[in-house]
């Protein structure tokens, strides 16, 4: 084994690896998922030494650099305002979702016109419009961190795979028997997994065109899915108040989560695969350890359905948006409610982080999406404009451009 | 409401929620009959470029009422809202006797809709308020509305302004649909 260089990655902070091993090239994480700019940087030097063989006394140096840098990066504040710089009247029909690509220079939204177009960031000039659905187009996404390629589910029940280049359709994926609501890509880009109505998920082999496996075991409709950052879990939230682990590649369920009253609204994993955190109308979150399927805490507090559920990008905070119009942030760790978001005027049914984790951005049914400080619960600033209520909303990678969907039929790019 | 209502509105609905379907052209006065259903203010209503979505209390019943924008260029999307139908609500402005003929078409297409077949219709014949208003009996005629024979029918006379009708068409609705979904 020889090591052939480092790459750094910013968020969630973390030192890849480049190796040859027999003549291939190969990667490894380091993940510092703690890494704070007042962590002792010669302590954490010597325990990455310790524990992996690849760092050489003669490499220390270097990586205490690359730490150095990781902080300088993690500390940098950032007080700015976002005005709008765009309205992208973009359909004809109102919005479902959006998403950006990696690097933010693209994002995409989906409609009930039945189209996802492509936009280009910096400008806002529409690149290209995915047409071919026959019905609204709900479910978008991105192969990222490639970012050469879009997935779209529709209420048509099929699910298209295209270029994200020239807008290409590579296949359309045929089999479920009612809408798709959501879908995710796999971290290596091979697979699609998508969620139905018809109570099933499936995956699809990007490569070619086949559908690989189906998901049974819901009793009703499944309405969120994630994969886990290897790629070798995907978890299915469900109507049916319950969540499924399913193995990758064999399709085989290892947990059923069974403990919410009331219908799940989402399910994601944390960072580094150890949390699941659920959503439910039962008004309360849960986690859940994701090695043996068990609930280790009930986050409760909203006095409504809880909307959506979302963790850092590092995994230390969990936050979820409620119909009681308010968000709350919770420590994963200590399970506490450290800050209550106060001010909207309606349901949040949206909720994420930036990249940096030192932001909260939430989309309401008050035709506003407001930012936050996850720490204080202080509201930074309200995004007013759109003329209906917001479904949609997302924070690039840079954290530096902000891109809201509306009922109203259009997008906005706040930055 | 929110994306996710929305997914739970789609589910075919549970015995006793009843999944409406609002059309018409525009300026039918859709946007109005469902505000005034729900009881909300009607004084300033614009036209609908998507969709509105209310529910409603009648008889035991909730119904969800899906009110869809009918401006011409979005007219081809309706047929995104016809699954789970149970009660297809057809409204017409009475006053507007130069697009009788262009209501009438639209109609009979979306009684030749696979997905809406056996749906019962309730015809409103909007706007009764107006001066210039065609009764009920001449909109059926001129629609060859008795030529319907695959489904239950109903045309109700109503003015969504004043809400003189209203309630008697959405007996007709409950009463119907209590039929089919026995």
């Amino acid at each position: 084994m020889r090591l052939k260089r480092f790459l750094l990655r910013y968020f969630p902070p973390g030192i890849i690896l480049e190796y040859e091993k027999g003549g291939e090239l190969k990667t490894k994480a380091i993940d510092l998922l703690e890494l704070s700019p007042t962590t002792d940087v010669d302590l954490v030097v010597e325990e990455i030494q310790k524990a992996e063989p690849l760092i050489t006394a003669s490499r220390t140096q270097q990586v205490k650099q690359l730490i150095l840098r990781l902080q300088e990066k993690i500390g940098q504040q950032d007080s700015r305002q976002f005005y709008l710089f765009k309205v992208l009247r973009a359909h004809i029909l109102p919005l479902t979702n959006v998403a950006f690509n990696k690097s933010g220079s693209s994002f995409i939204t989906g409609s009930y016109d039945r189209t996802c177009k492509v936009w280009d960031t910096a400008s806002g000039e529409e690149l290209h419009t995915l047409e071919g659905h026959r019905n609204v187009v709900y479910a978008i996404q991105f192969n990222n961190p490639y970012g050469d390629k879009i997935a779209t589910g529709s209420f048509d029940k099929t699910c298209k795979l295209w270029s994200a280049e020239t807008g290409k359709c590579y296949h359309t994926f045929r089999g479920h028997t009612a809408e798709i609501v959501c879908l995710a890509f796999n971290p290596q880009s091979t697979l699609i997994a998508t969620g139905s109505m018809d109570t099933t998920a499936k995956l699809w082999d990007i490569q070619s065109g086949e559908e690989a496996l189906t998901l049974s075991g819901h009793a009703a409709e499944i309405i969120s899915l994630s994969f886990n950052t290897t790629g070798d879990r995907l978890i299915t939230g469900s109507f049916d108040h319950t969540v499924s682990v399913w193995e990758i590649p064999s399709g085989r369920r290892i947990h059923t989560l069974i403990g919410h009253r009331g219908e799940i609204s989402s399910a994601q994993f944390n960072w580094d695969c150890s949390l699941i955190a659920t959503a439910s109308m039962d008004k309360s979150c849960k986690l859940w350890d994701s090695l043996n399927g068990k609930c280790v805490a009930t986050l409760t507090g909203h006095e409504d359905e809880v909307l959506d559920v979302t963790f850092d990008s590092t995994g230390q905070l969990v936050a979820t948006a409620s119909a009681d119009g308010t968000a709350r942030v919770y420590s994963a760790s200590s399970r506490k409610c450290l800050a209550k978001l106060e001010g909207h005027e309606g349901e949040i049914s949206k909720i994420c982080f930036n990249a940096q984790g030192n932001r909260i951005l939430t989309a309401s049914s008050d035709k506003t999406s407001r930012l936050w400080n996850p720490h204080t619960g202080e509201c930074l600033q309200v995004l007013k404009g759109h003329t209906d209520e917001i479904f949609s909303c997302a924070f690039n990678y840079e954290g530096n451009t902000i891109i809201t969907g509306s009922k109203d039929n259009t997008c906005r790019i706040w930055r | 409401m929110g994306l996710l209502s929305i997914l739970r509105k789609l589910k075919s609905a549970p015995d006793q929620e009843v999944r409406i379907l609002l059309l018409g052209l525009d300026n039918a006065g859709k946007t109005t009959l469902l505000k005034q259903l729900a009881s909300e203010d009607i004084s300033h209503i614009t036209p609908t470029q998507g969709f509105n979505i209310k529910s409603v209390q009648s008889q035991g019943f909730k119904l969800n009422v899906w009110d869809i924008g009918g401006q011409r260029k979005i007219r081809p999307y309706w047929r995104n809202y016809f699954e789970n139908t149970d009660v297809l609500i057809y409204v017409i402005d009475s006053a507007d006797r130069k697009r009788f003929e262009e209501t009438g078409q639209e109609l009979a297409e979306l009684l030749d809709e696979e997905k809406l077949s056996g749906v019962p219709v309730l015809i409103f014949a909007n706007k009764q308020d107006l001066l210039t208003a065609a009764p009920a009996s001449e909109i059926a005629e001129g629609l060859n509305l008795h030529t319907i024979r695959d489904r239950v029918w109903q045309i109700q006379s109503c003015s969504a302004l004043t809400g003189e009708g209203v309630q008697d068409g959405m007996n007709w609705v409950c009463k119907n649909v209590n039929a089919k979904k026995k």
